[in-house]
């Protein structure tokens, strides 16, 4: 029987060029002659890293006509031809499409905009690396760690509205994202909802009503904004120190573990799978190769986050709570 | 190698800072990573736009040929910004054939009560474009 063995041959070359397996000669039913038998290689996790961000590109299409095209065409060939993958041009030319498309709408780009240039960038400065995995890996702890180092300063310093609940009742109210979880969470009625959305529509400068309406906030909702407000400061919290710590005060497990509860828990509620998709593929440029269990979990992840994005879960729920 | 791209995110990211400090940019948007962080975002900013001309002073509404740039100057009502959306609307109002003299844009943002909730406009700055 010849053997078929070309599971993960796509990540089994070395450097960009084919790498046949020894060439152990099998004998084929019925036919006489010596069949190279390839082997599986063990899969690289930096590059499951680049083409799980190749595929990120791919899902959330970003930047004007001029930049679109050449994004996603590189993506695609980069799936396709291991090669192109670990070029450092191609990586290159992907961090400048992006700058690109931030310069080209400024200020207006997604904060995971930035962090997907400064990623492709760091492939690309790590495929010229004497050590690319290595670099790899910490350019990814550093980029990750200090966008969250970011995050909590905004979240716990600079934002006025943030530590005392604010953002969280008024999103919970008001954004239709949220609106869902608010009625399945927070206890509210449909009717509660509108009149809260209503209540909360801004006035023209100047203008007040004489009975302005009170805004219905079940203590379920208040519990929820404030486990949102608390529960997303100390994940990202954790994921900061997890991030920078050193390794000696922070094992590698505990990294990832910080990591994937914070992609499981806030893409089950945040509406931008693209910045999930980005930090867990960043995640598996800190693996090493014979981490295998958890680049599995890592996919699997990003697998999970894109059914988070694309099914309405909370409405779903809420549908089937109502009968 | 290691260091280069971490350094430009806090470039990046430090600069953000100091121009929503400075300019009002939103801390949505920038590269600070200041997003789900504040109520200080699109949807309670905006730019309130009066055109002005002998006989004439009327509010707009934003037109849709322009709301990109009035997208861009609610989330960093800076000067270059302001002065965008200012000839943007000139220009439009010569192409419907109507007088202009000055174009008086006001970026204002919604504050919400800390325990009500209650949200007020509140103007922010005015920014005066006398057409040449």
């Amino acid at each position: 029987m010849r053997p078929i063995a070309l599971r993960e041959l796509a990540f089994s070359s070395q450097g960009g060029t084919s790498v046949h397996a020894p060439a152990a000669e099998v004998e084929a039913a019925g036919d006489p002659r010596p069949v190279p038998s390839p082997v599986r290689s063990p899969v690289q996790a930096r590059d499951v890293a680049m083409c799980l961000t190749a595929i990120a590109l791919l899902l959330r299409p970003m930047g004007p006509w001029f930049v679109r095209p050449a994004i996603l065409a590189v993506a695609v060939l980069m799936i396709l031809s291991p090669a192109l993958l670990r070029s450092a041009l191609a990586w290159g030319a992907i961090a400048v499409l992006v700058a690109v498309r931030i310069a080209d709408d400024w200020p207006l780009a997604d904060n995971h905009v930035y962090l997907l240039g400064y990623w492709a960038f760091a492939i690309a400065l790590s495929l010229r690396a004497r050590a690319p995995a290595d670099t790899l890996a910490s350019s990814s702890r550093w980029l990750i760690g200090l966008a969250f180092v970011f995050a909590v300063l905004w979240k716990t310093m600079l934002s006025p509205d943030f530590l005392d609940g604010r953002f969280f009742r008024v999103t919970l109210l008001t954004d239709p994202r949220f609106g869902d979880a608010a009625q399945l969470i927070g206890g509210l009625s449909p009717g509660q909802l509108a009149a809260n959305r209503k209540a909360l529509a801004l006035l023209p400068p100047g203008a007040e009503l004489l009975d302005p309406p009170s805004i219905a906030e079940p203590a379920r909702l208040r519990l929820l904004a404030s486990a949102a407000t608390w529960g997303i400061v100390a994940l990202e919290a954790a994921v900061a120190l997890a991030m920078l710590l050193p390794a000696p005060a922070v094992g590698s497990s505990v990294r990832h573990a910080a990591l994937l509860l914070f992609c499981g828990t806030t893409y089950l509620f945040a509406p931008v799978a693209g910045f999930g998709w980005l930090l867990l593929a960043m995640g598996v440029g800190q693996l090493d190769d014979r981490q295998s269990v958890l680049r599995r979990v890592y996919v699997a992840a990003f697998l999970v986050v894109i059914f988070y994005g694309e099914i309405p879960w909370a409405g779903l729920a809420l549908d089937a709570w109502r009968g | 190698m290691k260091i280069l791209a971490p350094a430009l995110l806090v470039a990046v990211a430090s600069s953000q800072i100091a121009l929503s400090r400075t300019v009002d940019l939103t801390p949505w948007k920038g590269g600070g990573f200041g997003m789900f962080a504040t109520l200080d975002h699109a949807g309670y900013r905006g730019v309130d736009i009066v055109v002005d001309a002998p006989d004439r002073s009327e509010a707009l509404q934003v037109p849709a040929s322009i709301e990109l740039a009035v997208a861009r100057a609610a989330a960093c009502p800076a000067d270059g910004m302001l002065r965008a959306v200012a000839e943007a609307v000139v220009a439009r109002e010569r192409r419907y054939q109507r007088p202009v003299s000055r174009v008086t844009l006001t970026f204002w943002r919604a504050d919400f009560d800390r325990a009500t909730l209650r949200p007020s406009e509140r103007p922010v700055r005015t920014f005066v474009y006398d057409v040449p």
